[in-house]
């Protein structure tokens, strides 16, 4: 008898000769697809395009709102590959790996293709004729009190265009929403610097001290800083730039910094006054009232509170007080706290008792034109309209370019309040949560598609303008552009006022030309002016310095640091990666594949636990641990970290979408669900990491997918560097 | 015992595949006959030998389409070849940029046809004729260069080096296997290239045939043709 099963080994061996024999016996035949394949020549083509040889077309990344000016390579009228436009002084020739993957944005399958209705749970694709008179219908008899926009950030001829319809609709409610904002620091400079955003020359600094800003990662304008970061560290007087980064999760950024402190969550406004008490001491001269405010911060107390050494403050204190100019970052994880706006206020007073201000610290340009500046999104925003949603105060709403049932907190029932208005229309490239809700759904151009305009709000030179053209013909012929749907839109309000814009490039290039003598020579022929702009990409206009004006702010009030909560003894930390930020990308495959720089997890996401706590609680890498706050659990793999402090828990945002295609659901968990109901006191932003939570194991353990080894785990006996633990260094050496 | 059958049943599978690689095998030598291709139906039978033809010396004017062609530079359509990796096939535009001005072939079939696709704004969809597999790179505007214009060699026996004697064909159609050990003919005679040192380009101990290269003179290794597997693969 011989039974069917083949000795494995035996058969591996045959396979082997077998395959190669094939391989050989097909070297032969080369010219595979003789007469089958059909080769598509033109009809009638642009002097330039040859097959085989690519063609670069400028144009502005779409993927975050820093403006990077990209070249598209395209080829046979495809777009291949996005670089970097070296004549942007935002990016200068450079690119992130979130801005690379916009063509996959392009391509996407999971793109909607034409407009849709609501018919019960599903989508009715309809003409765009019947969706303009539909919105026309809808909106009769409403009056413009009822009618929301909740829009992402949004600036150029696109804003301008909205602001219009708005008025002609007599509405004032645009709601400008971002869920990862820098939107506390924001409302801290304007009052301590006079402006929003001002310039930081990390590059003329010697030190940095960073609480928190992820400038590497996916901080204001990455690219830009990762530029500066690279002059700092060959440093202005040839001495190397030395970075300190205080964070209670390590960063991108915290993993390059000299010195990363664990601070423990929300002390970061007293970890500041505590190196200003420590400036004083160590004999920096500072206004009085600032030296009184700063008096009940001495180091003990400070150390005590933030569970940073003594001798960590006082060496911090000496660097920042030899070698000046420095310059004191603040990002999201000292804002996150309901008392974010002083903790940030303290930040601030630092880098004005090291008088950075002017120094490393600089006035910014007004960007010329208001109607096309940008407005920046916050989560107040999504609060205004969460409650006019709920009380029925919103009849109809319009969401562009924002996802707010996916990043809001399950507790604010955006969703369900969502539903309480007549009719919803969602301006979306693909079904996403918010899409699905929407009783229309009107498709639009990817960014390699439309044309438009950007400005960034961070400016580092001037004002620059980055010019958003097609790098290539449509992929589907039922999408629009924004500009051209607002521009359909406002025609039904006012037909007479916009009837000699056929579509949206008119209006552009007409807006543009109407301010020619503000970009160039205004003797320049039109035509001349406008390939200029469209060949280059961008536009930089001087504008003027916003007045830099610094006021030391010292009625600084924070808290003492809060009580562990014996339920949920743990602090979440919602960290944005540079990859997916809050998840609007989390269906470009590149961006779930690349390993997340500091964990290398892919395609899942993970609780970022201290080894020393999982070691307490008996948890081990890749146990499924449920992560429960007072508004909900997820359940998420176990990776232990070292980079986090012990109190403290992280899951990374972006991933655990319900919709948004193939590549986006059903992958990870989405921490924005759980987040607790808590608001920065002064702004009224939503406070990311005031969320408690308590751990438990599930009692299922996976394999964590990742390009590491065990993390901590042995380098097989090899010796690779030698260790010195953070206490053991002497950062004076090093100055 | 068991084992030792299962496994002769196996090997004997393993025969049965090599065979089908000694049979090609057989095949040698490059370039016969039997490398001509398939002969393909296009959409519009294109008369190469129209085109491209000697002219007729008894006809100056060509006015008897059976009795010669045009002459007409093979770069004058396939212009990308010059200045691209592919010769391509010429845009539609070019056709009609010509043809609108003749008259006297005007109501011919294939003329017809070829105006009804203009008129449609639609490619015309041809079949491709020299196909390389897709982890094969071959340049055209390299091969132009070197041989046209350096070389001042004839343009039609350049290209027709590895596309056959196209000026005679109505519809091209493959006269060469454009097999690796094709080029590698042409290359091992005609392409001597030393590399540095003696050394291949890039490190890569790649030689045809797998030999290493002869010593010159001077006891330096000399190498033939693109010395990088790269050059040719993806």
């Amino acid at each position: 008898m011989i039974d069917n099963n083949f000795d494995r080994r035996d058969f591996l061996k045959v396979l082997g000769w077998g395959g190669a024999a094939v391989a050989l016996s097909g070297c032969g035949n080369t010219s595979v697809e003789d007469g089958k394949e059909t080769v598509v020549s033109y009809v009638e083509v642009a002097e330039y395009v040859a097959p085989g040889i690519s063609v670069y077309f400028n144009s502005t990344c779409a993927q975050c709102d820093a403006g990077c000016s990209i070249s598209g390579r395209v080829r046979e009228g495809r777009v291949l590959k996005l670089e970097g436009n070296p004549d942007s002084v935002i990016n200068r020739g450079k690119m992130c790996g979130l801005g690379q993957a916009g063509v996959q944005h392009h391509y996407n399958p999971d793109r909607v293709r034409e407009p849709l209705l609501r018919s019960g749970d599903k989508g009715e694709a309809i003409t765009w004729d019947k969706a303009y008179t539909l919105i026309a219908e809808k909106l009769n008899g409403v009056s413009g009190d009822q009618i929301d926009f909740l829009t992402g950030s949004i600036s150029g001829h696109t804003k301008a265009l909205l602001g219009n319809y708005l008025e002609s609709l007599s509405s004032k409610n645009h709601f400008v929403y971002e869920a990862v904002s820098p939107a506390v620091q924001r409302a801290a400079n304007m009052k301590s610097y006079g402006m929003e955003m001002p310039r930081f020359s990390i590059n003329k600094a010697k030190v940095v001290l960073s609480f928190g800003a992820d400038f590497l990662g996916a901080w204001v304008s990455p690219v830009h800083f990762s530029q500066q970061y690279a002059e700092f560290r060959k440093g202005v007087d040839g001495k190397r730039g030395v970075l300190v980064q205080v964070e209670s999760k390590m960063t991108l950024t915290g993993a390059n910094a000299d010195r990363w402190l664990a601070v423990r969550p929300g002390t970061e406004g007293i970890l500041a006054m505590g190196i200003i008490n420590a400036l004083g001491v160590a004999g920096l001269s500072m206004p009085s009232n600032v030296q009184e405010a700063a008096k009940p911060y001495d180091k003990e107390r400070v150390s005590k509170d933030t569970g940073v050494t003594t001798e960590s403050i006082v060496k911090l204190a000496a660097i920042l007080k030899e070698r000046t100019p420095s310059l004191v970052l603040l990002g999201s994880a000292a804002e996150g706290y309901a008392h974010g706006s002083q903790n940030a206020a303290a930040i601030n007073l630092l880098n004005q008792v090291l008088g950075n201000v002017g120094k490393t610290l600089e006035a910014s340009a007004a960007v010329p034109f208001p109607q096309i500046a940008p407005t920046m999104g916050n989560t107040a925003a999504l609060r205004m309209v969460n409650n006019r949603l709920a009380d029925g105060q919103t009849k109809v709403l319009f969401t562009y370019a924002t996802n707010p049932v996916f990043t809001s907190p399950a507790e604010l029932k955006f969703k369900e309040n969502m539903a309480k208005a007549n009719f919803r229309v969602a301006f979306a490239h693909y079904l996403d949560e918010t899409a699905l809700q929407a009783d229309l759904v009107l498709p639009l151009d990817s960014a390699l598609e439309d044309w438009g305009t950007l400005v960034a709000e961070y400016q580092p030179e001037g004002v620059q303008i980055s010019v958003q053209q097609p790098l290539m013909e449509k992929l589907h012929p039922e999408t629009r552009g924004m500009g051209d749907i607002l521009l359909a839109l406002i025609k039904q309000r006012q037909p007479d006022a916009y009837k000699s814009f056929d579509d949206y490039y008119a209006y552009l290039r007409t807006a543009m030309l109407k301010n020619k003598s503000e970009f160039a020579n205004s003797g320049m022929d039109d035509d001349v002016f406008w390939n200029g702009v469209l060949s280059s990409g961008i536009i930089n206009v001087g504008g003027n310095l916003n007045k830099l004006n610094s006021k030391p702010d010292s009625s600084i009030k924070l808290p003492a640091p809060a009580e562990q909560d014996a339920k949920y003894p743990f602090t979440l930390i919602p960290s944005v990666t540079a990859n997916l930020r809050d998840g609007r990308h989390a269906n470009q495959p590149w961006l779930q594949e690349s390993p997340d720089p500091l964990t290398t997890i892919v395609w899942d996401s993970w609780v970022e636990i201290h080894p020393k706590k999982a070691a307490e609680l008996g948890i081990v890498e890749g146990d499924i641990i449920a992560v429960e706050s007072k508004n909900g659990a997820i359940n998420a793999q176990a990776y232990l970290f070292p980079g986090i402090h012990p109190d403290a828990v992280s899951i990374p945002l972006g991933r655990g979408h319900e919709a948004m295609g193939r590549y986006a659901k059903g992958y990870g968990v989405n921490p924005f669900q759980i987040l607790d109901r808590v608001f920065d006191e002064e702004t009224g932003e939503l406070a990311m990491h005031e969320t408690k939570v308590k751990l438990s194991k599930v009692g299922k353990r996976v394999i964590v997918v990742k390009d590491e080894g065990f993390a901590g785990g042995a380098q097989h006996g090899k010796k690779i560097a030698m260790t010195k633990s953070s206490d053991q260094v002497d950062l004076s050496e090093e100055v | 015992m068991h084992r030792f059958i299962r496994f002769s049943i196996l090997l004997m599978g393993l025969f049965a595949a090599s065979s089908s690689y000694s049979a090609d095998a057989a095949l040698e030598p490059l370039t016969t006959a039997d490398d001509l291709g398939p002969a393909i139906e296009q959409p519009i039978e294109f008369p190469h030998n129209r085109h491209a033809g000697l002219r007729n010396p008894n006809d100056p004017s060509n006015s008897d389409p059976l009795k010669g062609g045009m002459e007409i530079n093979c770069m004058y359509c396939h212009t990308y070849a010059r200045r691209g990796s592919v010769a391509g096939i010429p845009p539609l535009q070019k056709c009609i940029g010509c043809h609108q001005n003749i008259e006297s072939v005007r109501e011919t079939p294939r003329i017809k046809k070829l105006f009804e696709y203009w008129e449609a704004k639609k490619p015309v969809p041809w079949k491709k004729v020299h196909d390389l597999p897709d982890f094969v790179r071959f340049n055209h505007e390299r091969h132009i260069k070197r041989f046209v214009f350096q070389q001042n060699r004839p343009v039609q026996e350049v290209c027709g080096a590895c596309h056959g004697d196209v000026k005679t064909m109505t519809v091209a159609r493959r006269q060469k296997s454009l097999a690796m050990g094709w080029c590698v003919s042409c290359h091992e005679k005609d392409h001597v290239v030393a590399a540095a040192g003696g050394m291949p380009v890039g490190s890569q101990a790649y030689w045809y045939s797998f030999k290493k290269p002869a010593l010159n003179g001077a006891g330096v290794a000399v190498a033939k043709g693109p010395n990088d597997c790269s050059s040719c693969h993806y």
